[in-house]
């Protein structure tokens, strides 16, 4: 098949360079997972900083050297073992940290933002629709495991599919003014949106008011994820469970992002961002994809709050503000818009960088928002930029 | 309910219709220069009143207690300093984005003003907490009929009304007006016409900004109290009303903040459910609005080039 | 020509824009298989003519008929269905995807759009991407060899004359009954329109079925590639016959140097 960039097309899957690029990849996981253990370590400010530096010279050198090119083209052709490399990867840092409550908790509050972002990324990187409520979907479905955990025998593992189909039913909502306008009509929209919804709960009676709402812990088989895990001689803390119950939804959802995106129906999606008009001159239904879209995107948040609500044990309208949502917005924008892979860079940065550096949490909105108009003005295509779309990497070249 | 009750629900919404309709007014202009958002203008409006507070402390401090003084002081501190501002967000933030897609600025625009509330609260001295907005009006009240009507409440409306003749006047009455309203009706055409597109754009961010920051000052006189983050909810309000006047349109955007006041005030007083929920009502009605005449109330006359 | 050669026949075709009249009562006819130059100077309604018919303007009043079939009311879509494609007259690629997705995005008709085709049955899928990449690869090889190794680029870094052949391989792609044409030659050198036009006679030959409609002004192109011409005014048809008669026409020279 000849869809493998032209770049990649030069380099067949069996050629040497690959099987370095390959090796590449590897070396560079395990660099890249190492780097994250020491910087989750990390209890100075000073090494903290030191490591950023790093990162930043690192990532510099390694891109001015082509390792980062090598490594998207060993992407390219051999995917499915580098999406291994890189599960491996967050189950060595679990291990490594696994008494450590904080900071599973921390990298499962990463990949909880990467789902969501993945939603984000449908509605705004594929479709072009803005979604500025992203953290009042986050919000229904979070809502929606509080009070089903709490009041109801739905095993969890169906909660948190009906977080995301009732996130995705309220969106249903905003369907008709988001399909009749466009631009920052649409925005307006979901920005009115995400301020009504922050009103209603700190408001309303049923749902905790301002106080908020516990959730009940997630559960599966009968093993509640509020226990700690003991296994003979192992043993983790309680935040393993929702670790490894994030990783394991996150990796569903990466792959189904991908392969709208690698689709006739991402290619629609795209006709339909970049131009509206011509799109439908050429016989695309603008509403159908639009429907489609903003459904999927708004069913993913919503399953990213319920895992989110499960996890934390209770919720309050605070978790769920207009700003919230900016940062989503934010972390879609400074990954890349429209790769999924950004959006894992994106998320850490904005969750983790707070935490380590407690001298910077005050001034967190500030730094993120300055970095996020840096971005916009001088690489609006974000850290990682999307590349070309690829329909069926690792396919070999036709002739 | 009582006359005394129901004229002051009435003043008090006027007050909020001018402010919101004030500020809708600057969104409407940028957008008619440039065809952009410009988000953080309720942000700029929140700087506005912080800026005239310092204004009026300064005055304050030196040792003057004339209140027309230091209102005066806070007026044109708030008036120079936001109106440039305005001017330096058009210059480095919204005129180097023209060429990228139209939603980055609304983007940029919106970090923008996470960045100014962000500044206040951090840098401002104790700008977290929210500031008393010392009364520099008369507080005595009139009696009309059968209830009082509060004279700072009279004046601010009529301070308001008349920077709305004054705006309407430079649009429709000068060269300025003029060059502005050629830019928005065709910018290259204008060009041609030898309007210089960039000062236009500059002044129009200037007009626009120093009109929010006047309505922060009012805000900050009527409510007696200003606070770091009341700039994000005007904002959003702002930019509503302007939508659902019909981006584009002057007296649109006015007619928008009047009609989310009316809203408001409607949902706080006339609704079945309790007063707090006067913001889902407000919005849930500005969403259907929406729905039902997607480009505004007077709608906005849609001319892609195909 | 007999009744049965009609492809597309439009009656009292008319477009206001608030009170200005951009169409005026139009009456055309396109036949099958021939070039037809829409000609008049700027502002004379052309590209109007290609923006009700394709659906993006409604018609004010009168109807348009396509083999048989009513498009007055159709949307965009329907009428691309139909059988109508275009191009536009400020290009309106999409920059950054890549030549194939381009092309495909003309294809959209004649993709299989269901979930679970493109979802889960990934080798259905992979067949269907196959045959469709065949399909226009062949396509951009009638107008570039050079053009047809370059598939997976973005179109951005394409000259001007490369996308105007993409623009008009996406209309092709769907094989139209009508190609609406929107003034080519724009923002090219007289090389290249050329050039581009040797390429629309080369489909021509490849495709003799399909009718052309294309707006053009360069006296050389018109003359060299149509059969007929209809040439408008404010809105109206005010001559229509071969080149060499309507350059004769006393109206027609009236409109073009502007005397009325």
């Amino acid at each position: 098949m000849d869809n493998v960039s032209q770049a990649s097309a030069a380099r067949r899957p069996d050629s040497p360079q690959v099987i370095t690029s390959l090796v590449m990849g590897l070396v560079g996981g395990a660099l890249l997972t190492g780097f994250a253990a020491w910087f989750l370590k990390a209890e100075s400010e000073y090494v903290v900083g030191f490591l950023l530096l790093l990162a930043v010279v690192g990532a510099v050198a390694a891109s001015r050297l082509g390792a980062l090119d090598r490594i998207g083209v060993a992407f390219g052709a051999y995917e499915k073992s580098l999406y291994a490399i890189v599960i491996a990867g967050v189950l060595v840092l679990a291990w490594i940290f696994r008494q450590d409550h904080f900071t599973l908790l921390m990298i499962t509050t990463v990949m909880v933002y990467m789902l969501a972002g993945l939603g984000l990324n449908v509605q705004f990187g594929y479709l072009g629709l803005i979604n500025l409520s992203g953290a009042s979907f986050i919000g229904v479905g979070a809502y929606t495991s509080a009070v089903l955990t709490m009041h109801s025998a739905i095993p969890p593992l169906l909660i948190l599919l009906i977080g995301g189909v009732l996130s995705a039913l309220v969106g249903c909502l905003l369907i008709l003014p988001v399909l009749r306008t466009r631009g920052h009509y649409a925005a307006v929209v979901t920005i009115a949106f995400a301020i009504l919804f922050e009103s209603f709960l700190k408001v309303n009676d049923i749902l905790g008011g301002p106080q908020g709402l516990p959730v009940g812990a997630m559960s599966l088989f009968g093993w509640s994820f509020n226990n700690p895990i003991t296994f003979g001689g192992f043993q983790a803390s309680f935040y393993m469970n929702y670790l490894l119950l994030t990783l394991a939804v996150l990796a569903l959802a990466f792959a189904l992002v991908r392969r709208v995106e690698r689709s006739w129906i991402g290619l629609s999606m795209d006709a339909v961002r970049l131009d509206e008009t011509a799109a439908a001159c050429y016989g695309i239904g603008i509403r159908r994809w639009k429907v489609l879209g903003f459904t999927l995107g708004n069913f993913l948040i919503g399953v990213a709050g319920a895992i989110y609500g499960m996890m934390l044990g209770f919720i309050a309208p605070a978790n769920f503000g207009f700003s919230d949502s900016l940062i989503l917005v934010s972390i879609v924008l400074l990954g890349g818009i429209g790769n999924p892979w950004g959006l894992a860079l994106a998320s850490a940065i904005v969750v983790i960088l707070p935490e380590k550096l407690q001298m910077i949490q005050e001034y967190r909105f500030l730094l993120f928002a300055s970095l996020v108009v840096l971005v916009l003005l001088f690489r609006p295509d974000g850290l990682l930029p999307r590349g070309m779309r690829n329909y069926l990497p690792g396919r070999k070249v036709a002739p | 309910m009582d006359a005394a009750l129901l004229s002051q629900y009435v003043v008090n919404g006027l007050m909020q219709g001018m402010m919101y309709a004030l500020v809708a007014v600057g969104f409407t202009l940028f957008f008619g220069v440039l065809n952009v958002i410009q988000f953080s203008h309720g942000d700029v409006l929140m700087v506005g009143s912080f800026v005239g507070y310092s204004a009026i402390m300064g005055v304050i401090a030196v040792g003057i207690d004339n209140p027309y003084i230091a209102l005066a002081a806070a007026l044109i501190a708030a008036v120079t300093l936001v109106g440039l501002l305005g001017a330096v967000i058009a210059r480095l933030f919204v005129l180097p984005l023209r060429s990228s897609p139209p939603l980055n600025t609304l983007l940029i625009t919106l970090m923008l003003g996470t960045v100014l509330r962000e500044s206040v609260r951090l840098f401002f001295p104790h700008g977290s907490h929210p500031k008393r907005f010392p009364p520099l009006l008369p507080t005595d009240s009139i009696a009309i009929g059968g209830f009082d009507l509060r004279v700072d409440s009279v004046m601010l409306l009529i301070a308001g009304l008349l920077v709305i003749v004054a705006i309407h006047l430079v649009i429709n009455r000068t060269r300025l007006g003029l060059a502005i309203r050629a830019v928005a009706q065709d910018e290259e055409t204008a060009m041609t016409m030898g309007i210089n597109f960039r000062f236009v754009v500059l002044v129009t961010f200037v007009i626009g900004s120093a009109v929010a920051a006047f309505a922060g000052i009012m805000n900050g006189l009527y409510y007696n109290e200003i606070n770091f983050n009341s700039g994000l909810l005007l904002g959003v309000i702002g930019f509503a009303a302007a939508i659902v006047g019909g981006l584009g349109s002057i007296y649109g955007a006015i007619l928008g903040g009047f009609l989310f006041a009316a809203l408001q005030t409607v949902g706080a007083v006339a609704m079945p459910f309790d007063s707090a929920y006067k913001d889902v009502f407000a919005f849930t009605v500005v969403i259907a609005l929406m729905a039902w005449r997607p480009t505004g109330l007077i709608a906005e006359r849609v001319s892609e080039r195909v | 020509m007999s009744e049965s050669d009609t492809l597309l026949s439009c009656t009292d075709v008319t477009r206001y824009f608030g009170g200005l009249l951009a169409l005026d009562h139009l009456d055309l006819d396109v036949h099958r298989g021939e070039v037809l130059g829409l000609l008049g100077p700027n502002g004379s309604g052309k590209t109007t003519f290609f923006n009700v018919l394709t659906g993006i303007y409604a018609f004010s009043e009168g109807r348009a008929v396509l083999a048989g079939r009513d498009v007055t009311r159709d949307t965009a879509q329907a009428v691309y269905k139909a059988g109508v494609a275009r191009t536009f007259q400020r290009s309106r690629l999409c920059l950054s995807l890549s030549l194939f997705d381009n092309i495909m995005v003309g294809n959209h008709n004649r993709l299989s759009l269901g979930m679970t085709f493109n979802l889960l049955r990934r080798r259905a899928f992979a067949r269907e991407l196959e045959a469709n990449f065949a399909a226009a690869r062949d396509l951009v090889e009638v107008f570039s060899p050079a053009l047809a190794d370059r598939m997976n680029e973005p179109v951005a870094n394409f000259p001007m004359l490369d996308r105007r052949r993409i623009e008009i391989c996406r209309a092709l792609i769907s094989r139209p009954k009508l190609l609406l044409l929107d003034e080519p030659s724009a923002g090219m050198t007289h090389e290249e329109t050329h050039q581009l036009m040797d390429d629309i006679l080369a489909v021509r030959a490849h495709t003799p079925e399909l009718a052309i409609v294309i707006i053009e002004h360069e006296t050389s192109v018109i003359e060299r590639i149509t059969d007929r011409c209809a040439v408008l005014n404010f809105g109206k048809k005010i001559c229509e016959g071969s080149y060499a008669e309507v350059i004769e026409n006393e109206e027609v020279r009236e409109a073009y140097l502007g005397a009325a």
